[in-house]
């Protein structure tokens, strides 16, 4: 599995892709954005590991540059603390973030939860027509499309995980914990945002289409996926 | 928002509290000056003036008058005729009215009948007079000329009735509660518009530092450029101060935020080849490279911490609000604290209950509550009270049963790095930045935190927080 990372720290990344080839993927480097965004829009990756501050084009500006045309999945690599910049990177579409300095078996928890899904898709093939239909909405889990009203919504990889998971309990309340352990692969720390950031971006897209509104927050709690009218 | 509504109260302070104003102050004071300088010279003038006004006659108006009181004399000598014929003659009568003023008042003639309103007997003071031009609130006259007939010693005047008196003259005229009220609304308007020259720099300058001290720091003052006095000159060295300390506070931002990342770097090369080395190490051998990740672990909070501190001292951390409830937060920290209260085997006891939507950065009141409690919990014997209260405002109490602080070191506590014992022994962990966070991050929220030590021994840690007003 080929993965691409951005980030000027050459060490940093030596040491992430021999650690990472270990773990048995394929790591590309490149320490610039310019050149990171060029190779990311020619090749096909898994998976886009990119850092924030990079030199000529930074990291928000090659997420948004790459969103216009690419869903490859991305994680933002930030400074920790940084409120901001995380919001903000969740809200131009990355898949999810891990700050620096991070513990190398976070990085690669993360890393497998955003990669599984590819394994699953091309475990599932194409053969098996695995359709789940709730409402206008209809999720095609082996092409891994989504569709509102026979339109297909350009969704990135968390995006479509989120709402798949959504319409696969619709009617019933999915909170926030399940959403991050089972899409992000990781527990969700105290007043993390970035689940209602993918959420609210599922949202806008969906409205698009249809500004009938078929995500319902419960406070405090979690999301349902409304069923019946 | 705070200092709008501060500026709009300010507005309406100076009637309440004038003498907490300057521009009163200047204001009053030049006022009373103009009105008494005003009050003196009208006061002065009014001594000296009646109803009647004069300034010497010159020129063919005299020339010609002298004619007319020859003629008049030529006349009655001439024709034997009486004054009063002579000067009801309808070549004299018709053309104007003359009056001959005598010492006995019965004998007084005019050569008409001169209008109600005119009173000729104003001119009787002015029989000893060089011929002058009089002016009266109704007439002008001219005069007086000596006619000197059989009948005794007569005094000519020509009467004006018609003829507009000139600007200054009827200025003079005007009766004197209109003059004072002239005199007290431009006194007023001049006052006024000389102290606002004066202190609106100074409510700019103030506006300003206020801004500057609020953290806005490209606040300035407005002063206009063309203004070359000591005002002029005190608002543009206070704008240049105010660019010099944004320039250097700026700096600072951006080393802090270079120190961060040029820190972290490193650090996160550091974990990333013990992680390799975890991996092909044979497991005897771990123990140290489990140590190495925890000081590096211990070094990236530090980081973390400093960081914190000096956002929320400079207050640019941008707070990112949101409508939490306070019971949420709450719960939230006491299932850590519960858990680590018990890994240490001491009590955890809370009293009370809260309800209340806060807008706050939930993250941050999370962060100061955990470090309050992680400090009590530390220091405890053997139980921690956590006393929550609401009412207009939200209380929490966080007290423990350790050994207290000294008193003369309550105050330093919430300092960073600030150790009660001189050795700094770090066994105890932490940052020695908790306190400063948490005490920095109540403040970000306009509330206070105090620490007092406890009768029964124990340091007592108070939050208070204001509820949204709505």
């Amino acid at each position: 599995m080929k993965l691409l990372m951005i980030d000027d720290d050459t060490g940093l990344c030596e040491l992430l892709s021999e650690y990472l080839t270990a773990q048995g993927y394929q790591v590309e480097c490149v320490h610039d954005g310019e050149q990171g965004l060029k190779q990311a829009l020619s090749q096909e990756y898994a998976l886009i590991l990119l850092d924030v501050m990079l030199p000529k084009l930074d990291g928000f500006e090659v997420l948004k540059q790459l969103r216009q045309t690419k869903l490859t999945p991305v994680i933002m690599l930030t400074a920790k603390g940084e409120d901001f910049d995380r919001i903000f990177g969740l809200e131009l579409g990355a898949d999810d973030y891990i700050p620096k300095p991070f513990n190398h078996r976070e990085l690669l928890a993360r890393v497998k939860a955003i990669t599984r899904r590819i394994e699953h898709i091309t475990s599932l093939g194409n053969s098996t027509a695995n359709k789940l239909s709730v409402n206008n909405i209809v999720i095609n889990l082996a092409a891994r499309e989504a569709y509102v009203d026979e339109h297909p919504l350009s969704l990135t990889g968390t995006e479509y995980e989120v709402l798949a998971l959504l319409v696969k309990s619709a009617g019933e309340v999915v909170s926030k914990e399940q959403i991050s352990e089972q899409v992000l692969g990781r527990r969700l720390a105290s007043f993390d945002r970035s689940i209602d950031m993918h959420v609210s971006n599922i949202r806008k897209k969906i409205a698009e289409f249809n500004i009938t509104e078929r995500i319902k927050t419960m406070r405090g709690t979690g999301y349902v996926f409304i069923q019946g009218e | 928002m705070s200092l709008s509504k501060a500026s709009n109260k300010a507005n309406l302070k100076w009637l309440i509290h004038p003498k907490k104003f300057l521009f009163f102050k200047i204001f009053v004071w030049f006022w009373l000056t103009v009105i008494g300088t005003i009050a003196s010279l009208v006061f002065l003038s009014n001594i000296a003036t009646n109803q009647v006004s004069n300034e010497k006659l010159r020129g063919p108006m005299q020339k010609n008058l002298e004619y007319t009181a020859k003629s008049i004399e030529r006349s009655v000598t001439r024709h034997k005729k009486s004054v009063r014929d002579i000067l009801s003659h309808p070549r004299l009568a018709k053309r104007k009215l003359l009056y001959l003023n005598s010492d006995q008042p019965e004998l007084s003639l005019s050569s008409q009948v001169p209008p109600n309103e005119v009173d000729l007997s104003l001119l009787n003071f002015t029989k000893s007079m060089e011929p002058q031009v009089i002016f009266t609130e109704h007439y002008q006259a001219f005069g007086p000329i000596k006619v000197n007939v059989p009948e005794g010693l007569f005094y000519l005047y020509e009467i004006n009735v018609n003829h507009q008196t000139p600007f200054f003259i009827r200025l003079k005229l005007m009766p004197i509660w209109l003059k004072i009220l002239i005199a007290l609304l431009a006194s007023l308007a001049l006052s006024f518009v000389f102290s606002r020259s004066l202190i609106a720099p100074i409510n700019s300058l103030k506006q300003a530092a206020i801004a500057l001290a609020n953290g806005d720091l490209s606040a300035r003052a407005k002063i206009d450029p063309q203004r070359e006095d000591e005002l002029g000159v005190l608002g543009r060295d206070f704008n240049s101060m105010a660019i010099q300390l944004e320039r250097l506070l700026s700096a600072q931002k951006r080393l802090l935020a270079d120190i961060s990342h040029e820190l972290r770097s490193p650090l996160t090369r550091l974990k990333m080849a013990t992680g390799l080395a975890q991996m092909q190490t044979p497991e005897e051998n771990q123990t140290y490279l489990l140590r190495i990740e925890k000081e590096a672990n211990q070094l990236d909070k530090m980081i973390a911490d400093v960081l914190q501190v000096s956002r929320l001292e400079a207050k640019s951390q941008a707070l990112s609000l949101h409508k939490q409830s306070i019971e949420v937060i709450v719960e939230h920290v006491l299932n850590d604290a519960q858990f680590e209260a018990n890994q240490s085997a001491k009590q955890l006891i809370v009293n009370g209950q809260l309800n209340a939507e806060l807008n706050c950065d939930e993250a941050l009141i999370a962060s100061a509550l955990e470090n309050v409690l992680r400090n009590a919990i530390k220091y405890a014997e053997h139980t921690i009270h956590l006393t929550l209260q609401q009412s207009d405002a939200i209380y929490i109490e966080i007290s423990d049963d350790g050994p207290g602080v000294a008193p003369e070191n309550l105050t330093k506590l919430c300092e960073p790095f600030f150790r009660q014992s001189d050795a700094r022994d770090r066994t105890s962990g932490g940052t020695g930045l908790g306190l400063a966070i948490a005490k920095n991050a109540i403040i970000a929220h306009n509330g206070s935190l105090t620490l007092h030590n406890h009768q029964q021994g124990g340091l007592c840690v108070q939050i208070v927080l204001p509820l949204d007003k709505h």
